[in-house]
């Protein structure tokens, strides 16, 4: 069959478009959380980048202006968070929660005049590749850039945690602030950094869903992802690599059952439609299982506020 | 070179205490000094102000006469000033290599050579590349030190070190410093363990409430001039009478006590037997990880084992969890009071609460009796002489004698028939030791009994009448304790056997 076979690429290849914002927020969520701080905010600073996004290549007609503005405006929105848990010392949770609700409505008064524009055509790579070679084909080529950066950034973070200086002192700030503090590390600085780079790579997400996936503005259409990316951090137990898996696997169960549901299969649309949360759970629970491995993943000061001795 | 530290009218003063009253200090090289103190006397301020965690509100900081600006712990290791503190300052969940690469400044394979020199040079043995959580108290000390020595340090401080250690390491560590004090490293050693002190150091420096009460060569004193320095009063000998009845009932007996566990850092248990008569203390002595823990938790409940029979007045108990064997009259007092003993985050009248009957009447249709309880724990902390009045404290800002205090009173204000303790006197001050010591032998001059499990010998064969070893999870015969000497107790404790 054929058919099949080439349908089945065109689909992997569906399956990778569909996960790419899950990848982005959540490695960028992965650094955040490995310097020992929680953003509740992804959600929110996704839909801010949406928005900032989708408005920027209205206004400027640049899709390099729009997107590097959608990594910005994370940055921005982000660095509210920072200033509140960081300099404040307000409590990480209710804090990250303030930021989903301020940018969710936020993003729904700025897109006001932006419902109902038709997006732009965000160029893509290889498109030539794409069509001559079956099955592999519509795999590996005819992407947008960000899908390929997307790809790349759970093995770069992966690399910069374990082989760099500046990772080891985020997972050192992660794992004992005090300690890092004594040593001579600036831990408010460390957790600036990596909360502002948090919510660039939301920013980021953001943008690809209004500029890439589905290039128009819809009020709230990060859907939920925001949370999902959260998720997936900790089930993916802070490894960059599973987070990877993870996304695949969220993408992938979801669009299937999105083909699913449209060839009528005799199971309710609703168990289908919950479907993809409970295979990534199900999936990530049993991939990393070893316990003592995730004591070494987990970021022991995750969530805990920190202040420096005078 | 030599290196010379001088301290000059140090103070610092935090909301309603003054931890450093005018502190001048002079140091030099080629001696170890001790800084001696209770809990609470100022000396980890002090310590914390040379490695530049805190600044001081007044004073300076002088390296052979060059006046530091130690304002952040950076400026200490510039100024070669290397520190071990009590709670390491190491990351958990990282490797030993990747502790100290952090803050080098070089590749990472001259280091890993440059530790390596260091490992051989000091016979340390560590595994560099397994995770720090791993590691024993006394390996992450080392690594501790190994991260000074990177940086060739003129002065070192080791806060507390013995805290955490047994006392083989202890030697080892003993050892360790006296070959840096030969290499021309200055070395200030905080302690309240007044042994340590006679037996490591040249001078000893006292400080009590802020100030330093006494300077002083170490040959020119011994434990009892220590001790009065240190608390500053005369200390009370106490000495146990023991009981001579021989006849009386007993109240608690374990029969085929045995616990086999998969997790290689538990210890099995084999066939323990024992029993406590009315009035008595039962001690049992053993290096730590010898089946203490397992066997603490047996006793009190949180490990229910099958085939073991635990009589207690009269009653089969084996499988009651602790509340209800608290309700038959036995209360316990496990060894680590931050985690097990008391919930550190909640304030003193809650962790008080944590402990009710159905008699203390707490708890109200479902609600809290706020009053009752703070009544309660206002009898505690007066009866019991601990440091303060405040019932709303958080736990968490206890001295480690204080909390032991209000967990004793709060285990004995019941009137319990029998006590189990577990390392009472962990990490304690003279000062509470004596006083936790005299609490327990008043219980058995009440007809109440104890079980006493301990590391420490000399307050085993203080408080105990009766004392067993035990040894990789077996015990030993029990021995009246005029029969016992410390050098019997180490033969057992070390797997010798004795007859």
């Amino acid at each position: 069959m054929s058919l099949d076979i080439s349908f089945i690429g065109i689909l992997i290849g569906s399956i990778m478009a569909s996960s790419v914002p899950l990848i982005l927020a959540a490695s960028g969520e992965l650094i955040t959380e490995r310097s020992g701080v929680l953003n509740l905010g992804v959600e929110g600073m996704m839909i801010i980048g949406a928005i900032s996004g989708f408005a920027l290549m209205v206004i400027t007609d640049n899709l390099f202006i729009a997107i590097v503005g959608s990594m910005l405006s994370g940055v921005i929105i982000s660095l509210i968070f920072g200033f509140l848990t960081q300099s404040l010392l307000t409590n990480h949770v209710a804090t990250g929660l303030a930021l989903t609700i301020f940018g969710i409505g936020l993003s729904a008064m700025l897109g006001k005049n932006f419902v109902g524009i038709p997006g732009k055509e965000f160029p893509i790579l290889f498109s030539s590749l794409k069509e001559s070679i079956p099955f592999f084909g519509p795999i590996l080529f005819g992407h947008s850039i960000v899908l390929y950066f997307a790809f790349a950034l759970p093995f770069l973070t992966n690399y910069f945690l374990k082989k760099t200086k500046l990772g080891l002192i985020v997972r050192a700030v992660g794992d004992s602030p005090v300690s890092a503090s004594n040593q001579g590390i600036n831990v408010i600085l460390v957790r600036y950094c990596c909360i502002l780079y948090g919510g660039a790579m939301c920013g980021l997400a953001g943008a690809y869903l209004s500029l890439i996936y589905t290039p128009q503005w819809i009020e709230n259409m990060t859907a939920g992802r925001g949370w999902i990316a959260l998720a997936l951090v900790v089930f993916a137990t802070w490894s960059p690599i599973k987070v990877l898996i993870g996304a695949l696997i969220f993408g992938g169960i979801t669009i299937l059952q999105l083909h699913m549901q449209a060839i009528g299969f005799r199971i309710p649309v609703q168990f289908l439609s919950a479907l993809p949360y409970l295979m990534t759970i199900i999936v990530l629970v049993v991939i990393s299982r070893d316990s003592r491995k995730i004591k070494l993943n987990t970021p022991t000061s995750l969530g805990r506020i920190f202040y420096k001795e005078k | 070179m030599a290196t010379d530290l001088r301290i000059s009218n140090i103070s610092k003063i935090y909301p309603g205490c003054i931890a450093n009253d005018n502190v001048s200090l002079q140091f030099k090289s080629g001696k170890i000094y001790a800084l001696l103190g209770e809990n609470g006397a100022g000396k980890s301020t002090l310590v914390k102000i040379l490695s530049g965690v805190v600044s001081p509100d007044n004073g300076e900081v002088f390296l052979n006469e060059k006046n530091l600006k130690l304002s952040s712990p950076l400026d200490a290791k510039k100024n070669k000033i290397g520190m071990v503190f009590q709670h390491f300052n190491l990351f958990e969940t990282l490797s030993v290599f990747e502790n100290l690469s952090i803050d080098a400044t070089e590749d990472n394979e001259s280091l890993r050579v440059r530790v390596n020199e260091i490992l051989k040079k000091y016979n340390f043995s560590i595994d560099l590349d397994v995770p720090v959580l791993n590691l024993s108290a006394g390996q992450k000390q080392k690594v501790e030190i190994i991260r000074c020595l990177l940086r060739s340090p003129k002065v070192l401080i080791m806060d507390e070190p013995t805290s955490v250690l047994t006392e083989q390491e202890t030697e080892e560590l003993f050892i360790s410093l006296k070959k840096f004090c030969d290499e021309g490293i200055l070395i200030i050693y905080i302690t309240h363990k007044l042994k340590e002190v006679l037996s490591l150091c040249d001078e000893v420096a006292v400080m009590r409430k802020g100030k330093v009460v006494s300077v002083s060569q170490t040959q020119n004193e011994r434990v009892e001039t220590l001790a009065n320095k240190m608390v500053g009063q005369k200390l009370a000998k106490i000495k146990k009478k023991i009981n001579i009845s021989k006849n009386k009932d007993e109240i608690f007996k374990v029969k085929h006590l045995n616990f086999y566990s998969d997790d290689p850092f538990e210890t099995n248990l084999v066939n323990l037997n024992f029993s406590v008569k009315k009035g008595e203390c039962l001690g049992i002595a053993g290096i730590s990880g010898n089946g203490q823990n397992e066997l603490f938790q047996i006793l009190s409940g949180e490990i229910i084992t099958p085939d073991t029979s635990i009589i207690f007045r009269n009653k089969e108990i084996a499988k009651l969890n602790p509340k209800q064997r608290r309700e038959y009259l036995m209360a316990f007092s496990p060894e680590d009071r931050i985690s097990q003993a008391a919930v550190p985050e909640l304030k003193i009248y809650e962790n008080v609460a944590l402990n009710n009957f159905k008699s203390s009447n707490f708890f109200e249709k479902g609600l809290v009796n706020e009053k009752k309880i703070k009544e309660h724990s206002k009898k505690i902390l007066s009866d019991f002489s601990v440091n303060t009045d405040n019932v709303e404290l958080k736990s968490q800002f206890l001295s480690g004698g204080n909390l032991q205090k209000l967990i004793l009173g709060r285990e004995l204000i019941t009137a319990p028939e029998l006590l189990i303790c577990y390392n009472p006197t962990w990490g304690l001050d003279v000062g509470a030791i004596n006083y936790i010591h005299e609490t327990l032998i008043k219980i058995n001059d009440q007809e109440k009994s104890t079980i006493l499990i301990s590391t420490d010998t000399e307050e085993l064969l203080k408080l105990s009448d009766r004392i067993a070893v035990i040894y990789k999870g077996k015990l030993s015969k029990i021995m009246p304790s005029e029969e016992v000497t410390p050098e019997k107790l180490g033969l057992l404790m070390g797997g010798g056997s004795i007859d």
